[in-house]
């Protein structure tokens, strides 16, 4: 598994049991699953008042009014249409709701979009940027998102280009140097591959598009990654695949980064062992005669 | 910290499945077997062939190369080896393991590990030094913020808790885990294995199934052999009691056939006609294998309520009547229905005959005080000790109790050979 998976597998498992059961004629029963995502996403699946025949399926996302700002709402709106609830759940930022009795033939649609539910929270902010650049409106403020407690994501549209900016804290002193070496190659893929967008990376402090910015956090531990992309990443054909990715693109590090440490401990366990077979073969060899228990020996020939 | 309030992940990591989900659920998330599929030339312990530029094997990402769980015995991976990195519970590859649990976070929980707690399960007299390797692995590779390792005979305890009264509630018991491959008996007090009188009996889920199998096809001869596995499997499942006398049951269902009989209908893979089966003896003799061995095994022939007798006779006399009070149930092949009844009874009659012989040596001058023998039976059986896990992962005392990423910073890996028992005062 290279690039982290954009569903999330307990929704799919968790919902298409539930329609399959119902589409069976099974008896519906009740539900409460509580579970998380990356990025600090909490989700619960519930039957709303106890009514065993319905299930709900609310998010919490702890940024959630800064995409509000963005239009997350209107988008989630087209996605899910009369799924989504007018007013979530309390403690939540956005419901969706299924009747059991009332299921379309085809769910697996409908369990692909709902496990898609984080990814399209997220989408809304990236296609109003998309647009901008798309016709060419220039002088939008900048989006900031506080995507994490101490992790931002910042995205801004230019007429030929947006760039997506994303702060992240390494939380070990060894997570910088491989997040470093990590990054250090998408540069060289970029010279493998013209199509692919540029990545700048910047250790320590924010870069220059963030300069004007006093909020942006300065330490050894925090990393600046900066994406351009272009109109040929932005356009209506490829920005679901564009959103896809760079939406995970912090978890997708950090997952890189924790295969590589245990890459690295797999190496350190195997030349451990070898250094154990050639010590064992150091080892002085017992000279003297064997005797049985009869005080016999052996004729060595 | 955010990772407060985010559940803690639970990972019960066992010889054929692995159960993992977040905490404060009832059921975990997922069950996968525990088999970890890899290109052959990684599994390889050769430092050389690990090289990252060693090009023969592609540019270096092997490593990431795998499947785990359902899809590593799919036949998406069928150029690959399938491996079982946990053998007899306890972990024997490390390296196989890591990447385990890397597919476990990220692509089944995606979880970020750095927000979670993790608890993990162990096995009974599992060794230090393994839980070194674990906590090496969880907070070096993983960077998790705490973790606790628990063994899984007292989650099993503690699972038993939510059906009974909060008065009851003690770590001491007697645990009876029956999986598929085999049963054991582990005995536990206040939270500590007695690990010198832990018991295994060798019949188990697989050994009834082998059973009914055998009974079906002297029987039955449509059911198509390549499918009669299953076939029993389901029978197993879906049918099987325990009676309380063998003798009585055979004469019920000699008089009165048509109440007791079931019938079982399949389809024949291949063929894809109906078939079915008629079910009769098989529902009562298949569990009573634990109370009878001497049916299916020359070779074992004490009863399941002698093996637990005979234990608890042979733990510390302080915790002998605790043990009586509290057998819990734990694992799949304990869910049959009257079970706990039948072994309750059984175990009863010999502590009873016990007191009654004492009392009889002494010249009726004793009057010995009578033990109450309970088995608890409870609806999380089947995931005990996964449930057990959830439950203690949600409390507030797990998240003290749990070795911090600092504490393993300033002391070392040596930190998690012991985890606090904890449980007992809420």
């Amino acid at each position: 598994m290279i690039i982290l998976e954009q569903n999330n597998r307990i929704i799919v498992e968790l919902l298409e049991q539930k329609f399959a059961n119902a589409k069976e004629g099974g008896k519906p029963e009740s539900v409460n699953v509580t579970f998380a995502d990356f990025d600090g996403v909490l989700y619960k699946v519930s039957n709303p008042d106890g009514v065993k025949t319905r299930i709900i399926l609310s998010i919490s996302l702890k940024f959630y009014a800064e995409l509000q700002q963005h239009g997350a709402d209107d988008l989630l709106r087209k996605v899910y249409g009369q799924n989504m609830r007018a007013t979530p759940e309390p403690g939540f930022n956005v419901t969706l709701e299924y009747d059991l009795t009332a299921l379309p033939d085809n769910t697996l649609e409908l369990v692909q979009k709902a496990s898609a539910l984080k990814r399209n929270c997220f989408a809304s902010v990236f296609e109003k940027y998309f647009e901008f650049q798309e016709t060419g409106q220039e002088g939008h403020k900048r989006a900031v998102i506080n995507y994490r407690e101490d992790e931002t994501m910042y995205i801004e549209a230019k007429a030929d280009r947006v760039t997506v900016i994303f702060s992240t804290v390494f939380k070990d002193a060894d997570d910088v140097i491989i997040g470093k070496v990590f990054l250090q190659e998408f540069r060289e893929g970029r010279k493998a591959s013209q199509t692919a967008p540029a990545v700048l990376y910047s250790l320590g402090e924010p870069p220059l598009e963030l300069k004007d910015l006093p909020g942006a956090r300065v330490g050894d531990n925090v990393g600046y990654i900066t994406f351009v992309l272009f109109p040929r990443h932005t356009n209506k054909k490829t920005r679901d695949n564009t959103i896809d990715l760079i939406h995970s693109f912090r978890d997708y590090l950090h997952y890189h980064i924790k295969c590589s440490k245990v890459y690295l401990h797999t190496r350190m366990r195997a030349k451990t062992t070898d250094f154990l077979k050639v010590l064992n073969r150091a080892r002085p060899e017992v000279k003297g005669e064997k005797k049985t228990f009869h005080g016999k020996t052996f004729q060595t020939q | 910290m955010s990772s407060h309030q985010l559940p803690a992940c639970v990972i019960d990591n066992g010889t054929g499945y692995t159960k993992l989900g977040y905490a404060g659920n009832t059921e975990p998330q997922f069950i996968i077997p525990s088999a970890i599929a890899v290109k052959d030339k990684v599994a390889s312990s050769n430092a050389q062939a690990l090289r990252w530029n060693n090009r023969v094997g592609g540019a270096g990402i092997d490593d990431l190369d795998f499947f785990i769980g359902d899809e590593a015995l799919s036949p998406a991976a069928s150029n690959y080896t399938v491996k079982y990195p946990i053998r007899h519970g306890i972990v024997e590859d490390w390296d196989l393991m890591e990447r385990y649990w890397e597919q476990c976070i990220f692509k089944y929980l995606r979880a970020e590990p750095e927000d979670h707690f993790f608890l993990l399960t162990e096995p009974p007299l599992n060794t230090p030094e393994n839980r070194e390797y674990t906590a090496e692995i969880m907070f070096e590779s993983f960077n998790v913020p705490g973790l606790y390792i628990a063994v899984q005979a007292v989650l099993a305890l503690t699972a038993s808790w939510q059906s009974r009264e909060a008065s009851d509630r003690s770590l001491t018991g007697l645990v009876i885990d029956s999986g598929d491959g085999v049963t054991h008996c582990i005995p536990v007090a206040d939270g500590y294995v007695i690990g010198s009188c832990i018991k295994h009996i060798p019949i188990a889920g697989r050994d009834i199934t082998y059973f009914i199998q055998n009974l079906l096809r002297e029987r039955e001869h449509t059911i198509p052999a390549e499918q009669s596995y299953e076939v029993a499997k389901t029978i197993k499942e879906k049918f099987c009691y325990v009676c309380p006398d063998v003798m009585k049951e055979f004469v019920k269902y000699d008089t009165d056939a048509s109440k007791w009989l079931r019938t079982y209908d399949g389809i024949n893979s291949i063929t894809k006609r109906p078939f079915s089966v008629d079910v009769g003896y098989e529902r009562f003799l298949g569990p009573e294998i634990f109370f009878h061995p001497e049916f299916c095994n020359p070779d074992f022939t004490t009863p399941i309520s002698d093996t637990i007798d005979t234990l608890i006779q042979q733990c510390p006399i302080d915790v002998r009547r605790g043990l009586y009070e509290n057998i819990v149930l734990s694992g799949g092949s304990t869910m049959f229905k009257d079970f706990a009844r039948k072994l309750q009874r059984d175990v009863k009659r010999l502590s009873d005959a016990r007191l009654q012989m004492s009392e009889t040596l002494s010249g009726g001058r004793l009057k010995p005080k009578p033990i109450d023998v309970q088995v608890i039976s409870h609806k999380m059986q089947r995931y005990a000790v996964w449930f057990g896990g959830s439950m203690l992962a949600s409390t507030a005392e797990f998240y003290q109790v749990s070795h911090s990423k600092a504490e393993y910073m300033e002391k070392g890996p040596s930190i998690c050979r012991y985890n606090p028992v904890f449980g007992a005062l809420t």
